[in-house]
């Protein structure tokens, strides 16, 4: 009996979805786009724009984005009266946010701050309490039938990942509510990607068939495989380059390309003029 | 020594392939070195033909520490758990365990543990190291290990490394990462000129916009590419227009052209494929070199 609520609740579960890559510009966000807005005429769906650091599939489906919250970081705030100058919060923190001389007040730089809270442990006197600074922004929009959020890293601010926490917990908040959720990662491998792959069920990395594509790509599935995600290779621009690179890569990493798009100067145009990129077949993928 | 950051904020605008072009190009009557500070796909070697395995050194590097945590010693009071900013440690039978992914190394479970159950141990996040390209010049490059954080840091070690390897170079050149988040901030201080690349989309657009904003922040000198420029001429000419009206000077609008992309198929960097190219990248070369080099004397 048991056993029947706990299958039936699986084939019920939310899917998300990542679409990651390694590499820039290979077309994660025409991918992510295009397989949202194709799902979503008959699925409820939500696509998760998490490459904070430069958001942009709101700009390829010209969606008008709506500010839904502001996340925020906290940051130590010195009270110069209870300070004693002893100099030890400026050495404890690995971020150089704190220049600490004995005998003057700590100079501090609130961009470098990650807002570990070593300093305000350290402190002899207590003259370090919170304050916090503005970070990043959360936007909620929607494209006909398709809800869309999307997170926004402010200049300057180092910490990408805590506005893909943030993304995260409204995913977590939401997710009962959609047949797949699809999320946008940023390029790269580190922090930020690491997040955005956190929660995903599985990982589709988009590449091209350029020895920079298989290098990065190799990356991205030795990351996978460390995070025990299962994972494909969907193929872009197939046509144009050395698809051989690619098909060995995916071997040595057991990976499958589970899909190709072909080169397309039409593609190119929708993607330049704001039109969700029609990719024939895309939504084939989630089986 | 001076330096060159070429950024874009959008991947896959042709950063690196024009980078290594350019180095190519100024090492011709310059003493140059290069630094790829993309460490998270670190791949500006592979345009010189030049694989990191069959680099002169490539070792381990550590900028990173994580907690690590005595049993023994845990007293179970949950303080670190409580502590910890980054939610990198969680109780698993009362004893916090550590997910590494999460840990910035930041040292405060350590500070405020009573028992002193916890201390910051060093990790290898990266590989480090240089060789001398076909081209004559050097190149340092580093390659974070996959799921490891601690970028920034990274980069400021291949940038030390490349002045180690060629301290009396005139020029560096340095590429950096996709994105506008802590690595490239940490490629991007300190230089004498920014090369921002772009391409007339909507994206390359926004993502420019985001790069200048840390260029500017550092006060740096700068100028712009426009790749493919002709595949949306109407936001090219918005691009040119915003350029003109913040005086940032255009170096070239290089037209779409799939050469590019069979020469980086063949691993041939796009100065080398035809006499064109070559034209192309020296002229760049020039209008660079009076921007950086000359207006100072």
């Amino acid at each position: 009996m048991t056993r029947a609520i706990q299958i039936t609740r699986s084939i019920q579960m939310t899917r998300i979805i990542a679409i990651t890559g390694g590499k820039g510009g290979t077309g994660k966000s025409t991918v992510a786009t295009s397989l949202a807005f194709e799902l979503s005429k008959e699925k409820r769906v939500l696509l998760v724009d998490a490459d904070v650091d430069c958001p942009n599939d709101h700009l390829l489906l010209s969606i008008k984005r709506e500010h839904l919250k502001t996340v925020r970081q906290r940051i130590p705030k010195f009270n110069p009266d209870r300070c004693t100058k002893c100099g030890a919060c400026g050495k404890v923190c690995k971020t150089n946010a704190i220049m600490s001389i004995k005998g003057k007040n700590p100079i501090f730089m609130p961009d470098q701050c990650n807002g570990c809270g070593a300093c305000k442990i350290i402190c002899p006197s207590g003259a370090i309490e919170w304050d916090s600074k503005e970070i990043g922004r959360i936007y909620s929009g929607k494209k006909d039938n398709l809800d869309f959020l999307s997170g926004e890293l402010k200049t300057n601010q180092p910490i990408s990942e805590f506005i893909v926490n943030s993304l995260n917990e409204e995913i977590e908040k939401r997710k009962d509510g959609y047949d797949y959720i699809i999320i946008d990662t940023a390029a790269g491998t580190h922090c930020p990607v690491i997040a955005a792959l956190e929660n995903a069920d599985y990982a589709f990395a988009v590449t091209e068939p350029t020895p920079l594509g298989a290098h990065d790509l190799e990356i991205i599935l030795q990351l996978l495989a460390r995070m025990n995600k299962k994972g494909g290779i969907i193929l872009n621009r197939s046509d144009i380059g050395d698809k051989k690179i690619i098909e060995s890569m995916a071997k040595k990493h057991s990976a499958g390309i589970i899909f190709e798009i072909p080169f397309s100067k039409e593609i190119i145009i929708q993607y330049s003029k704001g039109e969700p990129v029609n990719i024939p077949r895309i939504s084939s993928i989630i089986k | 020594m001076k330096s060159i950051i070429v950024l874009s904020g959008k991947g896959g605008v042709g950063k690196s392939s024009i980078a290594a072009s350019l180095a190519i190009a100024f090492s011709e009557d310059k003493r140059i070195v290069c630094a790829d500070c993309d460490v998270d796909a670190s791949n500006l070697s592979i345009l010189f033909s030049l694989p990191t395995e069959r680099y002169e050194e490539w070792t381990p590097l550590s900028t990173n520490q994580i907690a690590s945590i005595d049993r023994d010693k845990c007293i179970r009071c949950g303080k670190c758990i409580a502590t910890c900013y980054f939610k990198a440690l969680r109780s698993e039978d009362n004893i916090p365990k550590l997910n590494e992914f999460g840990c910035e190394g930041c040292g405060a479970c350590e500070l405020i543990c009573p028992a002193k159950a916890i201390t910051l141990k060093d990790i290898d996040n990266a590989y480090i190291g240089y060789s001398r390209t076909g081209y004559g010049f050097k190149i340092a490059s580093a390659q974070l290990l996959p799921g490891n954080s601690g970028s920034g840091k990274v980069v400021s070690e291949v940038r030390k490394k490349a002045k180690e390897i060629e301290p009396d170079a005139e020029l560096m050149i340095i590429d950096a990462a996709a994105g506008i988040g802590c690595p490239v901030i940490a490629s991007v201080t300190g230089n004498d000129y920014a090369l921002l690349v772009t391409e007339p989309t909507p994206s390359g657009y926004e993502d420019m916009l985001r790069a200048l904003d840390i260029v500017d922040h550092f006060r740096i000198k700068k100028g712009i590419i426009i790749n493919k420029y002709d595949l949306n001429k109407d936001y090219s000419a918005k691009i040119e227009l915003f350029a003109q009206e913040k005086k940032i000077p255009i170096i070239h609008k290089i037209p779409f052209d799939r050469a590019f992309v069979d020469a980086m198929t063949n691993m041939v960097p796009i100065i080398d494929h035809d006499k064109d190219f070559r034209k192309m990248f020296m002229d760049m070369k020039k209008k660079i070199e009076a921007e950086v080099i000359d207006s100072e004397k």
